[in-house]
């Protein structure tokens, strides 16, 4: 899930018809904006994508132009749960009469719904003090939310009077806003009814779906934080220049490279190595079938130049859709660009299927590379790695050139 | 018998003539897999190993009896390509690709619920039942190889896991009445109980083979099952990704489902979960069969 920030949630409820305050990204304390709120009271927000920011002291009301400029002063570069603060959100301060809340999250067969009377405080809070005060309901993704379910769901949380209609259109056209966005949690904390009796959504937070990022184009970019570890990023940085399905790269504290395919074999063949007690030094995903081995190339480099990486298993399920001689060009290119030898660092391969008579050709007499004759299981492959990794952790037993 | 598919399943591909879809129909065919007609809009007249291709699922399948489509097309393009199948009345469908967007994919498992169809995956390579049919790419260039015929039933949360729990199978002596792989993804159309409620009911099924991975609830509604009665033959279950508990919780390593939310939804929860159900819980694939125990007993 990626998380947005403020600004770009309110946009596209605002782009959906839904009411939000006036408001605007200033980057310094100067900036404004020829379309913003007026001057009069207004609310200065870190801009990072996280909750909570009231509590961190990162939410503050003003009421004129120097303690505006004061506030964005104070945030601007500050940190607010770990992130820096590079801009500030300003907007129009609302008179509030009542204060709602509402969320939708999807995380199984269906989307759900919370909503409650008991707005503005945390909704954990809300959960553990009194949850009688909380309405969950299911959504079928066929038919909806119709203003008139939303007006039954707010009947049970208590709500009543002229403002029930208002509030129920507004959930129900929240819902169509948190399914068109691809979102995988909307929060609205408060939904605020002010003195006039208007619905007004003022606190926003949404997350979306990484896989719909296709569908939300202008969200590219603006969204993804680089990792910080320089191997994880250039991954992360060839993921996303390059052709092909995702690939990802995690490090970790062991000594044993592991290049394995699949969701399922890389699991399966991770618990095994801990479990005949070796360490993983990462773990990976790489495209499964692309003919375009960039990220696969991008994936092995950062292995290689991992400094705490002692050894190599490519392990991958008995190939049904993807050609070996494919992965393991891929891993020869890596090295010969290097100028690797290989005889200190081992690397067992267990790649059988498609192309594998080439594979083995193209691995030749390289040394200190293992690949396992056909019908060797994945566990006599994680055996060999973390025996051989062992040999090279111990100065005792290396063997001299 | 087997499920979901045998000689008489008559299948089209949305999507024939993309290179996947292309490599896969060759190698069902050589199979002996029925593929009758294929999909592509803009492609109608073109053939691809034969295999007529039509512009729409309606022309595709119009005249003939079919029964299941897999379904090629791109994540984006997933969800209108599976409505059109279920609006021809498809009673099978497959979908192959990885990454469709959650809000697609809750629609079009809703969608099959609601008109009575089996949705596999997304993210399946395949079903096969050896020696009659497979549809996707299960088995690649040399199913023989990989899958015999036989009496034990596979359903995997990985495609490529299915192939690993064959030869093992196979090394024991036992052969597979069918095997499916139901897809990694958080949310799929059919659900781990419900490829368990097929094998139940089939003659040609002794015993079922699963394998699990961390997050979603599949394995505790098998558990579930197993508990209330509904499912009364034998089942081993590996499930895998035990290493995610050692590192923080919201870690991808992996099938997007994959991923820790819920105590409950780890490896070791779902082990004990099975194990207290009645499951035979096996902790490499060189156990499986061990679990199981003699062939044809």
């Amino acid at each position: 899930m990626i998380p947005l920030t403020e600004d770009l949630t309110k946009a596209w409820l605002r782009r959906m018809g839904l009411p939000v305050p006036r408001g605007y990204v200033a980057r310094s304390p100067g900036d404004t904006q020829a379309d913003g709120p007026p001057a009069g009271p207004l609310v200065v927000k870190a801009l990072v994508p996280t909750g909570r920011r009231g509590k961190a002291g990162a939410v503050v009301a003003t009421d004129d132009a120097a303690q505006l400029r004061a506030a964005t002063e104070r945030l601007l570069g500050a940190q607010v749960n770990g992130h820096r603060v590079r801009a500030v959100y300003i907007e129009e301060r609302i008179a509030i009469a009542a204060e709602y809340y509402v969320s939708f999250f999807l995380q199984s067969d269906q989307a759900e719904i919370l909503i409650s009377m008991r707005g503005g405080v945390d909704i954990e809070h809300i959960a553990r003090e009194e949850s009688g005060a909380l309405v969950r309901e299911r959504i079928d993704p066929l038919s909806g939310l119709s203003p008139w379910s939303a007006t039954e769901l707010w009947i049970r949380a208590g709500l009543e009077g002229p403002v029930l209609p208002r509030v129920a259109d507004a959930t129900s056209r929240l819902y169509e806003a948190f399914r068109d966005a691809d979102a995988l949690l909307l929060e609205i904390n408060p939904l605020v009814v002010d003195s006039d009796q208007r619905v007004c959504l003022v606190g926003a937070m949404m997350g979306i779906d990484d896989n719909a990022l296709f569908r939300h184009t202008d969200w590219l970019g603006r969204t993804t934080v680089l990792p910080g570890n320089p191997r994880e990023r250039a991954v992360a940085l060839a993921d996303r220049s390059l052709a092909g399905g995702p690939c990802q790269y995690i490090e970790l504290d062991g000594d044993i490279g592991l290049l394995v395919g699949g969701g399922g074999a890389g699991l399966y063949q991770h618990d095994l190595v801990l479990e005949l007690g070796g360490r993983p030094a990462n773990h990976c995903i790489t495209p499964p079938t692309s003919a375009d081995t960039g990220k696969l190339k991008a994936v092995l480099a950062a292995i290689f130049d991992n400094p705490a990486a002692k050894g190599l298993l490519i392990g991958f399920n008995f190939a049904q859709m993807a050609r070996a001689d494919i992965r393991i060009r891929a891993l020869i290119e890596v090295l010969d660009e290097r100028n690797m030898d290989t005889t200190d660092f081992p690397i067992v391969v267990r790649l059988f299927g498609a192309g594998e008579h080439a594979a083995r050709a193209m691995i030749g007499q390289r040394p200190n590379i293992h690949y396992l004759p056909r019908g060797a299981s994945l566990k006599d492959a994680v055996e060999l790695i973390v025996q051989l990794t062992a040999a090279q952790r111990s100065p005792a037993v290396r063997m001299n050139p | 018998m087997s499920i979901l598919i045998d000689r008489n399943t008559r299948a089209i591909v949305q999507g024939i003539t993309g290179a996947q879809a292309r490599f896969d129909t060759e190698w069902c065919l050589r199979y002996g897999t029925q593929i009758v007609a294929g999909v592509t809009p803009g492609r109608a007249g073109q053939t691809v190993h034969g295999i007529p291709v039509f512009d729409t699922v309606a022309r595709a399948v119009a005249g003939q009896r079919v029964n299941a489509s897999i379904v090629y097309v791109p994540a984006a393009a997933v969800k209108p390509a599976v409505l059109e199948a279920i609006e021809a009345g498809i009673a099978l469908i497959l979908v192959t690709a990885e990454y469709v967007p959650l809000h697609d994919i809750v629609h079009i498992t809703a969608a099959a619920r609601r008109a009575g169809a089996c949705l596999i995956g997304c993210n399946t390579n395949g079903v096969i039942s050896p020696g009659k049919s497979k549809l996707g790419g299960v088995g690649g260039i040399d199913p023989q190889e990989l899958f015999v015929p036989g009496r034990i039933g596979i359903c995997s949360r990985s495609g490529g896991m299915t192939a690993e729990i064959a030869l093992a199978l196979k090394a024991a002596g036992h052969g597979v009445s069918t095997s499916v792989a139901m897809g990694g993804d958080a949310v799929t159309g059919m659900r781990m109980v419900d490829y368990l409620r097929l094998f139940e009911q089939d003659e040609e099924t002794d015993a079922v083979v699963l394998f699990g991975e961390p997050g979603t609830a599949n394995e505790q509604e098998v558990a579930q099952a197993l508990h209330d009665g509904a499912i009364g033959k034998p089942v081993i279950a590996l499930i895998a990704g035990e290493f995610q508990e050692r590192y923080p919780p919201g870690m991808s390593f992996g099938h997007a489902a994959a991923m820790i939310m819920d105590q409950s939804q780890s490896a070791t929860a779902k082990r004990e979960q099975l194990r207290e159900a009645g499951a035979r819980v096996a902790s490499s694939l060189e156990e499986i069969p061990e679990l199981l125990g003699a062939p044809g007993r």
